[in-house]
């Protein structure tokens, strides 16, 4: 190799790095949706809910779970999302908290997945509070 | 309030009078240029670099065979062209060193 | 007071515009007396910060309400080590924090190389402009010193922020993040003043070290905090905010590897320029992140405004920093070529290129909700699997060649050599790997793989150490005498012990969560959790209520754990409650047993999550080998300086 195969080699690596990505990203998907109540219906995927909770009753524990409403974090007032979550909610959960919650629309509710509701702190220097 | 105006003015009076200070010093030096390293000394700077890449090569390549991660095979191998060329860049700076002492007492 | 912040802040700002202005003209034109002016603006803007952020903190510390940023971040409960840390609390403070950072770095780095004139000619206009932008938020967008009629008492530090993480936390990872632009200023500089020499490398050898320590540092406290503070079980979310750190300390570890290449061979100098670079901007990018709060909010500028002016920030520097480049491309052309795919230098490119993949693909996920909303019109985003998949595939490899890089001669590796230095690492790696099925832990291919390669690399830094003790006489004499390469061995043993514990605890983890009355109990990993109580206490602020568990094996009592909550009636954000985890360090598998209480009912019912994470006390044990090892690899040499004096005076006439 007289031509420096440093190039050879540098070439050589970054389509290998960029192939394995774009392998992966053909196989895994490209990421989640992140979607507002407003844009809930048009989602019958796996998607991450992002809201403002207007109430919530329920035990997250119980085989019943946890029921809250959340609405838009902007933009469509009216818009509402009823989702059903079980699993640990994190401590900052409260109404008009600002949260996340991953799971699919089924019949009208969004079942979320357990376990992966967080709440968004307020505060710009502590990231937001995660359950898994 | 009159404190802080009092801290506030010092303060300003104190960093206009750092800042313009070389000013102040010599309102008129003989010379206001910012030397720049000449062609020489530029060259001089890579070969002394060079110098010292090929010392330190020669350096490593000893302890590297010492603790005898490079076989004697290779140690000899490579210790020749690594020799070489120390030597090479000692020269080159010696060379260099003579120029500069000729040409100084003409060129000035 | 809060008008001798304001004016101090602006006196800082007119110092560096003109440290900039007038730098690039002396610069540019040759003029001395204009440049040592320069400098000394650059100087004195430290003097006049100071003074600006001890008008801050001395209304912290007296209570000075009437200065808007102590009302909204302090109250007269708050101890006085937290009003004090309140000064990094908010985004203003934590504005002035940076420039703070930055000029006292700037003012120590001129006037550490004040002699080599040419050079700083430069650097000082490149360190002045990256202030001034500073400065300018500071003066015209987001001030500290804001004013407002006194209310009787502040709105009080949210209690998460309590404790003594905050003190240590901010302050560890700006002396980083800005420690970043020390070096981009020195390789700037030289690129502006058109030296082909490696004078902005040693110069910024340990400044680049040092910001890579405490960034490293930082990040582990903040794992830290979460593990024990936020207490979900886990110390690294890839949260955008925690990969704002991750991603410029990638960038300056590979820097810090390439730059010992072109030191030794004077290769990679584009390379060299544009990691330094890319370490500096994305240590802005990171602050960017952490306060513009772009990527978490869903619709992105129009909730904040400072966005803009960094975004703006960015683009300008990249524009400046790769035009520069370009334009002196002939300049930057390599002495020499890589001789062999086998040799040291060829593993710190394996290196370098595993690096900065593993930096891009951080990058892409946290950018990619904004790529995608603008391209498709929908905020997508990725999570825990995409990041873990491409740590696997790019970490994995870097681990195996940290082991392997020590082993491989510089210049050209003969096979033969590698074979007598590969042969018993290899052998405790495929022994490890082999006792390892044996036991079973191929339940989990990235955990055995990460075990089998730390074996190869634990055996590598072992005989690197044993072979150059025989060859010097003692250890202290070895290490002495080759601070940079042992100190560099030292972290690497850091690096191992942290790759185990990581692996360890994240691979090998075991999580059971049940609902439990009082009596009951749950099991996991051969050890019973038995719920035997609630206990309920009264503080000053908190109302604390805490499950007793007991943890058995066997017939033994291991320990008796608290978790619980605690109600924080009185808060900024109205009544809190706060997770408080409890942890057992269990010495058997140097792990932690770790109880979230994650529900209390009335009822007393605990609805308990119980984790066994092995080894992960490694990852805390190497952040101090970590500290250790930088300070032996950055340690003043005599000898070294010596040289480097001679080498760099002015040639003898």
């Amino acid at each position: 190799m007289r031509r420096s195969p440093a190039r050879l080699v540098i070439a050589l690596s970054v389509a290998a790095a960029l192939a394995v990505f774009v392998v992966y990203t053909a196989v895994a998907g490209a990421g989640t949706p992140q979607i507002q109540p407003s844009d809930l219906a048009r989602h019958t995927d796996a998607v991450l809910l992002v809201g403002k909770v207007v109430s919530s009753s329920g035990d997250a524990h119980s085989t019943v779970g946890l029921r809250f409403v959340l609405r838009n974090v902007n933009g469509h007032p009216r818009a509402r999302a009823h989702v059903l979550y079980h699993g640990t909610v994190p401590d900052l959960f409260g109404v008009s908290r600002e949260v996340v919650v991953s799971g699919t629309l089924h019949n009208g509710v969004f079942v979320a997945t357990d376990g992966s509701l967080s709440t968004k702190c307020p505060s710009k220097y502590t990231p937001a509070k995660k359950t898994t | 309030m009159t404190l802080a105006l009092v801290l506030g003015a010092g303060l300003a009076l104190a960093v206009v009078f750092f800042v313009a200070r070389p000013f102040l010093r010599e309102p008129a030096p003989t010379s206001d240029v910012l030397d720049e390293p000449s062609e020489l000394e530029r060259r001089r700077l890579e070969l002394v670099e060079e110098r010292d890449r090929a010392l330190a090569a020669l350096k490593e390549l000893e302890f590297d065979h010492r603790t005898g991660k490079v076989t004697d095979d290779d140690y000899r191998e490579q210790v020749g062209p690594l020799r070489r060329s120390a030597a090479a860049a000692l020269r080159a700076l010696e060379l260099r060193a003579e120029a500069t002492h000729e040409r100084i007492p003409s060129g000035r | 007071m809060a008008a001798l912040g304001r004016a101090a802040l602006l006196l800082s700002f007119g110092l560096v515009v003109y440290a900039l202005v007038g730098g690039s003209i002396a610069a540019a034109k040759r003029r001395r007396r204009l440049a040592l002016s320069a400098q000394n603006a650059l100087l004195a803007s430290f003097a006049t910060t100071l003074v600006a952020a001890g008008v801050l903190w001395a209304a912290l510390a007296r209570h000075d309400f009437s200065f808007v940023y102590v009302a909204e971040h302090t109250n007269i409960q708050l101890p006085l080590g937290y009003r004090l840390s309140a000064f990094w609390g908010g985004q203003e403070g934590s504005l002035l924090l940076w420039l703070l950072v930055l000029s006292g770095y700037s003012a120590l780095a001129v006037w550490l190389n004040r002699r080599t004139r040419e050079l700083m000619a430069w650097v000082v206009p490149v360190l002045a402009g990256v202030a001034t932008f500073f400065a300018f938020m500071l003066c015209f967008v987001s001030s500290p010193f804001g004013t407002a009629p006194a209310p009787a008492d502040g709105a009080g530090m949210v209690p998460s922020l309590q404790n003594p993480y905050m003190l240590a936390h901010p302050p560890l990872l700006y002396l980083g993040y800005v420690g970043l632009t020390i070096p981009f200023a020195f390789a700037m500089g030289a690129l502006l003043s058109r030296r082909t020499d490696e004078r902005w490398i040693v110069a910024t050898r340990r400044w680049t070290l040092s910001a890579w320590m405490f960034l490293g540092v930082g990040q582990l406290i903040g794992a830290h905090w979460a593990y024990v503070e936020i207490g979900w079980g886990g110390y690294y979310a890839w949260d955008p905010v925690e990969n704002a750190a991750l991603m410029p300390w990638l960038a300056a570890t590979a820097f810090l590897h390439s730059v010992m290449i072109q030191e030794k061979r004077g290769m990679l100098k584009v390379w060299n320029m544009v990691l330094v670079s890319l370490a500096f901007l994305l240590s802005i990018f990171g602050t960017f992140l952490t306060r513009s709060g772009v990527i978490n909010s869903i619709h992105s500028f129009s909730q904040s405004p400072i966005g803009g002016w960094f975004l703006g920030f960015i683009i300008i520097c990249t524009v400046f920093a790769v035009g520069l480049i370009y334009l002196r491309l002939p300049l930057l052309r390599a002495r020499t070529k890589l001789e062999s795919l086998v040799s040291r230098e060829a593993t710190f490119l394996y290196n370098n290129l595993l690096l900065v993949a593993l930096c891009l693909t951080i990058l892409w996920g946290v950018m990619y909700p904004l790529l995608s909303q603008a391209v498709r019109g929908e905020t997508r985003s990725v999570s825990k699997p995409y990041y873990d998949f491409f740590l696997h595939t790019f970490g994995l490899p870097l681990l195996l060649l940290m082991g392997i890089g020590p082993l491989v001669a510089w210049r050209r590796a003969s096979l033969r050599a590698l074979g007598k230095t590969f042969l018993i690492p290899l052998a405790a790696a495929i022994v490890t790997g082999g006792v390892l099925i044996g036991l079973g832990f191929d339940s989990s291919w990235p955990g055995l793989l990460a075990y089998t390669f730390s074996a190869f690399v634990a055996a590598s830094i072992v005989f690197e150490f044993v072979r150059g003790t025989r060859a010097t006489g003692s250890l202290f004499r070895l290490i002495g005498k080759n601070r940079r390469r042992y100190g560099g061995y030292i972290v690497h043993a850091a690096i191992l012990l942290l790759a185990i514990g990581i692996a360890g605890s994240s691979a090998y983890q075991t999580v059971r969560e049940r609902g439990l009355h009082v009596g009951q109990s749950l099991e996991l990993a051969g050890t019973t959790l038995t719920y035997e109580g609630l206990q309920t206490r009264q503080t000053a602020n908190a109302v604390e209520t805490r499950a007793v568990v007991k943890a058995t094996r066997g017939n033994s009592t291991v320990a008796t754990l608290h978790p619980g909550k605690n109600l924080y009636p009185v808060t900024p954000l109205g009544p809190q409650t706060s997770n408080e985890v409890s942890i057992y360090h269990d010495p058997r598998n140097l792990g932690d047993l770790f109880l979230i209480a994650d529900q209390i009912d009335r009822n007393g019912t605990l609805y308990l999550k119980a984790l066994v994470k092995p080894l992960v006390n490694l990852i805390w044990a190497a952040g101090f080998l970590f500290l250790f090892g930088s300070l032996v690899a950055m340690w003043p040499d005599a000898v070294e300086q010596r040289r480097l004096a001679e080498r760099y005076a002015a040639a003898p006439a």
